[in-house]
């Protein structure tokens, strides 16, 4: 009767019997020439890595980069301060507040609200792009780069400056 | 009880309801437009259709209005049956399609009673491909937007303000399609209860326009229970804050006091609490440096130990507010910051309720009285909400008659009032002069506060022999009390109302007499008096001396520090009195909220919270003791007055506050050591409340930004504040349902975003709150059977030459200290002018906008004046509080000084 400890309830269990090494075993040479010829192999081989940051994968069509908010074919800023991406945000990490248009703006806003303030908090960010897809105005778009590293958590802090598309001159 | 089938399933309904309501009670959603639980049934909308079957045996059945249609016992209605669910669908895509779709920009968004709807139906693709219609919209004013391209024409707006608030400048306009809510030109809406506009429409046509100046969705504010601080009324109001402001008040439901409505002080009156005149910091007279807490309390204290000290309480002040004040300096040191006639009117009326055999009534109760009688009582401007509910009051009496002889029941709306036309239950209002509720009066008069309390004790006297007679009444007089007393007491629940307003003793003592006469004779008579302040009524109760006593103590030199808390001083005495108070006073310690007079010449200013900032309890003119809680925690030093009192209190050695921390400890304390406020402990739930080990959450489960809100400040969150002082918490983390009704933050039920949802936290639609209607009252009369009545025998009003019987004049814009604040408010203020009889002034030479001068108690003043024909004669009015008129102790005979005729 085997052991009560070494029934395996799964089956699976392979009992490893620890021999003693060899003439060849013992002297490691044949293994380190097998080893290094697999690392010469690899010179010859096509590399798996690139040189980023001067040289760059091309993105997949759903890739979700950093956020940016749009302008209309006039230039004028989309968002309506509406706060639907604030709300479908499940890291709570977009605030806003919200103005509005006055008379002589118009060229500035499409609709007769707009966001004063529109803040991202990128370290709070997961890029999981439902305030793009709340988003009732096509105002918002995760179509930008990867979020590029800093070392000052306050820059982390995305506001329309760094958020709002560049007009086309 | 009748039995109600709905989709076959049956259930116990009350009877004498519509439809709507029972299935709306039962908590099934039936989508609804233009009923209104507090205005009735018109079926103009034709949301709410139901398919009703004849029996059992009726399978095909017929669409009804439910709204239109009353309870019957074994009535079978469903809900569910495919013609009704279509027809809805139908009449909602109707309805939305000149519906722009500008949700994204739409204040409503988020609270919209339209959006719950269309969301209830299910009508989510348009399938109308042609052009909307669209309007021009009109500038209402500082207080209300107006968007006409979103209305559903559901006559809501109207009906509420025309027929409900009796407001004469909003009209429906127009055919067809084109209908059209608004003036006839652009201009104020004149309403005072317009704000609830905003509430009424059920969807964004009318929008607060002081909310759209710091624009936040509903689901992004957090909220609190609160009370308005700005009238005696104590109507419940819901607080809302984001980024540290507050930035809309919203009505909380209270059946016994307010109902749905609040009058637009109270709504728009806010913006004091983000004003730039707020005191936030510390300030130490010649000592800048100290701006922390315990350096402030260290000098404090070291200046309240080195001499003698008094307190002076207020009546705009929580009740611990005023309770650590008074345990600060102690009893013999405790005065009441408010004028000495005021002092003594509210006091009267104290006892008068304690003491007298008639209690004060409740909102339902003013709304089912059958005969009203106003002494003295400008009442839109001292007690707004009591008006609104008058003119319940007059058309419910010929409505309830109507009602029975057409069988027509009385949420019948439209049918109801076009049967009673211009029908009034009897009212009559006794006036110094033209007020707003004469447009309710079966008869106004206009008399001097003398001759007013000569009537109402010929009244008394009338229906009680035992009150004394009065001698020397005119003809006209005595017929009309003949008239008053006979139709008194005719009716079943008669409501006498007076109060400050008249600045005049023996104008309660009459109302109190009539009040007493009645309930003599059997009535079940309610009597109002009111008070000027949301703690009037508080700080009366626990009692202390007055303020010239206190002025006195320190012209003798009894007293080296003054602590004055939440008040100005230049509002309560006059000017010269003040200046010395302060003077030879050593040390002035403050405690406020927003700077004014007295700021400037204190010697330590200590930031207190304000309703938004802080937690406390108010006693209303009722009598009921109500909470209010905190919205937020303010940056910076800002606390409630009571925590920096008890911590005074504590660095001065002084041990009788120790063994208070929190707020429920002082209210413990309060109801133990006071009898007179025994029952304030189980006013609202203790902060130790849970509801299944949760908190009941400030904020909205969908509450966004929490992570970046204030990532501009620090980046790592800070960690949220904790409420040791409420069963509250500052978060979303908590409780969602529906919580004790004392401490309800805001309405929501699943699909219900807007303020309809109220429906769901009342046990029948309309009614109390689940758990009864917050507050408890406080006050209740004596048990004395035999009333000891007031005899007075004023003399007939005497018009003297070169004088003038000047009495103050309430503004419901304008003359409360904080709400001017708002710009709003402030822009509908009245001129800081004399009223007078035209009369008067022609016999002066004067002219309207000429100026008066005069002197009173010693000081000489010089003032516009305006004319009125209605005026009694040798008498004036003056909007006491107002930006400019100075403080004089009214009433009182003011010296003209005579006119130079060039």
């Amino acid at each position: 009767m085997e052991k009560l400890e070494n029934i395996s309830l799964t089956g699976r269990k392979k009992v490893l019997e620890k021999k003693p090494m060899n003439f060849l075993e013992r002297i490691y040479l044949p293994s380190i020439v097998q080893g290094l010829a697999i690392t010469f192999k690899h010179l010859f081989k096509k590399k798996a890595t690139i040189q980023y940051p001067e040289q760059r994968r091309e993105f997949s069509v759903n890739f979700r980069g950093i956020h940016s908010l749009k302008r209309d074919e006039e230039g004028r800023e989309r968002c309506t301060a509406c706060g639907l991406c604030a709300l479908s945000c499940p890291a709570e990490a977009i605030t806003m507040i919200a103005d509005e248009r006055k008379p002589g703006e118009e060229h500035l806003y499409r609709e007769e609200k707009y966001a004063a303030v529109y803040e991202i908090n990128m370290l709070r960010c997961i890029f999981c792009g439902f305030c793009e897809e709340a988003c009732p105005k096509q105002a918002i778009y995760l179509d930008g780069d990867i979020a590029p590293a800093d070392v000052d958590r306050k820059n982390f802090i995305y506001g329309k400056d760094k958020l709002l598309e560049p007009l086309l001159k | 009880m009748a039995t109600l089938f709905i989709d076959n399933a049956p259930y116990q309904v009350k009877e004498g309801k519509n439809l709507l309501e029972a299935c709306l009670s039962l908590g099934f959603d039936l989508p609804y437009f233009c009923w209104h639980p507090a205005m009735g049934s018109v079926g103009a909308c034709r949301q709410c259709a139901v398919k009703s079957f004849r029996d059992e045996e009726d399978t095909r059945g017929k669409l009804v209005m439910s709204c239109m249609e009353p309870v019957r016992d074994q009535a079978r209605i469903s809900i569910q049956d495919a013609e009704a669910v279509g027809f809805r669908a139908g009449i909602i895509e109707w309805l939305m399609t000149n519906h722009p779709h500008d949700c994204a920009v739409c204040d409503e968004g988020g609270s919209c009673h339209l959006q719950d709807m269309t969301v209830m139906t299910g009508h989510n693709y348009r399938r109308f491909r042609f052009n909307k219609r669209t309007y021009r919209n009109q500038d209402l004013g500082p207080f209300l937007n107006h968007e006409m391209n979103r209305c559903i024409h559901c006559y809501r707006c109207i009906r509420f303000y025309k027929d409900y608030a009796g407001g004469k400048d909003l009209d429906a306009m127009g055919a067809h399609n084109h209908v059209y809510f608004g003036r006839s030109e652009d201009g104020v809406l004149e309403n005072e209860f317009s704000g609830n506009l905003a509430e009424v429409c059920p969807t964004g046509v009318f929008t607060d326009k002081s909310l759209k100046q710091h624009y936040t969705r509903k689901w992004d504010m957090t909220h609190a229970p609160s009370l308005c601080q700005g009238c005696a009324m104590g109507c419940n109001i819901i607080a809302s804050e984001r980024y540290g402001e507050l930035r809309q008040i919203s009505s909380r439901f209270n059946g016994e006091v307010n109902g749905y409505f609040i009058c637009d002080r109270g709504r728009f009156g806010y913006e004091f609490v983000n004003s730039e005149d707020r005191i936030r910091e510390i300030g130490v007279k010649g000592k800048p440096e100290i701006k922390d807490r315990d350096s402030l309390l260290r000098t404090a204290a070291a200046r309240i130990r080195e001499g003698s000290v008094l307190g002076i309480g207020s009546p705009r002040a929580s009740l611990e507010s005023n309770f650590a004040l008074r345990k600060l300096v102690g009893e013999d040191n405790f005065y009441h910051g408010v004028a000495d006639t005021e002092f003594d009117l509210v006091n009267l009326t104290l006892r008068i309720l304690k003491e007298g055999t008639v209690r004060t009534p409740t909102l339902p109760e003013i709304e089912s009285a059958d005969a009203i009688l106003i002494l003295g009582e400008d009442l839109i401007n001292t007690a707004p909400r009591m008006v609104l509910a008058l003119r319940q009051a007059v058309r419910r009496g010929p409505g309830e008659a109507l009602s029975a002889r057409m069988n027509v029941p009385l949420w019948q709306d439209a049918a109801i009032r076009q049967a009673i036309q211009q029908d009034k239950a009897p009212l009559f209002s006794i006036t110094p002069y033209p007020v707003r509720q004469d447009e309710l009066a079966t008869k106004s008069l206009y008399e001097s506060p003398d001759d007013i309390s000569r009537i109402g004790f010929a009244i008394a006297h009338a229906i009680d022999p035992d009150v004394t007679e009065i001698k020397r009444l005119s003809d006209e007089e005595r017929m009309w009390t003949a008239h008053m007393a006979a139709v008194l007491l005719r009716a079943e629940r008669p409501l006498i109302i007076s109060g400050y307003g008249a600045g005049s003793e023996a104008v309660i003592k009459s109302a109190a007499d009539v009040a007493w006469a009645l309930k003599k004779s059997g009535k079940d008579v309610r009597l109002s008096l009111t008070v000027p302040e949301c703690n009037s009524m508080g700080l009366a109760m626990m009692g202390g001396h007055r303020l010239e006593s206190a002025l006195d103590a320190v012209a003798h030199g009894h007293a080296d520090t003054v602590i004055i808390l939440e008040n100005d001083l230049y509002r309560r005495a006059e000017k010269t009195l003040v200046d010395e108070f302060l003077q030879k006073s050593r040390h002035v310690i403050l405690l406020d909220q927003v700077y004014h007079q007295t700021a400037e010449e204190a010697d330590v200013i200590i930031p207190a919270g304000t309703f938004a900032e802080a937690d406390g309890t108010l006693i209303s003119g009722e009598g009921r003791a109500q909470r209010f809680y905190q919205v937020f925690v303010p940056d910076g030093p800002v606390q409630e007055s009571w925590r920096w009192l008890q911590q005074l209190a504590e660095a001065c050695g002084n041990r009788t506050l120790s063994h208070l921390r929190i707020l429920d400890d002082f209210v413990l304390e309060i109801a133990k050591t006071c009898p007179q406020f025994e029952g304030i402990e189980h006013i609202a739930p203790p902060s130790d409340f849970r509801i299944g080990a949760q908190k009941i959450a400030r904020q909205p489960h969908r509450y966004s930004g929490r992570t970046a809100k204030e990532a501009h400040i620090q980046v790592s969150e800070r960690k949220p504040p904790s409420d040791e002082d409420s069963p509250l918490s500052f978060t979303m983390e908590g409780y969602h349902g529906i919580p004790p009704s004392a401490v309800v933050p805001f309405f929501w039920a699943p699909g219900w975003n807007s303020i309809q949802s109220i429906n769901k936290y009342q046990i029948e639609v309309g009614g109390p709150l689940h758990d009864g209607d917050p507050g408890r009252r406080l006050i209740e009369p004596g048990d004395a059977h035999t009333p000891v009545f007031f005899a007075e025998q004023a003399a007939p009003f005497p018009i003297r030459p070169d004088c003038l019987y000047l009495i103050p004049q309430y503004a419901i814009f304008g003359t409360e200290e904080f709400s001017v604040h708002s710009p709003g408010i402030a822009s509908r203020s009245p001129a800081a002018a004399i009223t007078v009889a035209r009369a008067d002034a022609d016999s002066w030479g004067l002219r309207d906008g000429d100026l008066l001068e005069f002197q009173f108690n010693g000081q000489e003043y010089k003032l516009a004046i305006q004319t009125n024909q209605q005026y009694p004669r040798g008498m004036g009015t003056l909007p006491i509080g107002l930006k400019g008129v100075p403080f004089m102790d009214l009433p009182g005979w003011i010296r003209l000084k005579p006119v130079e005729r060039s």
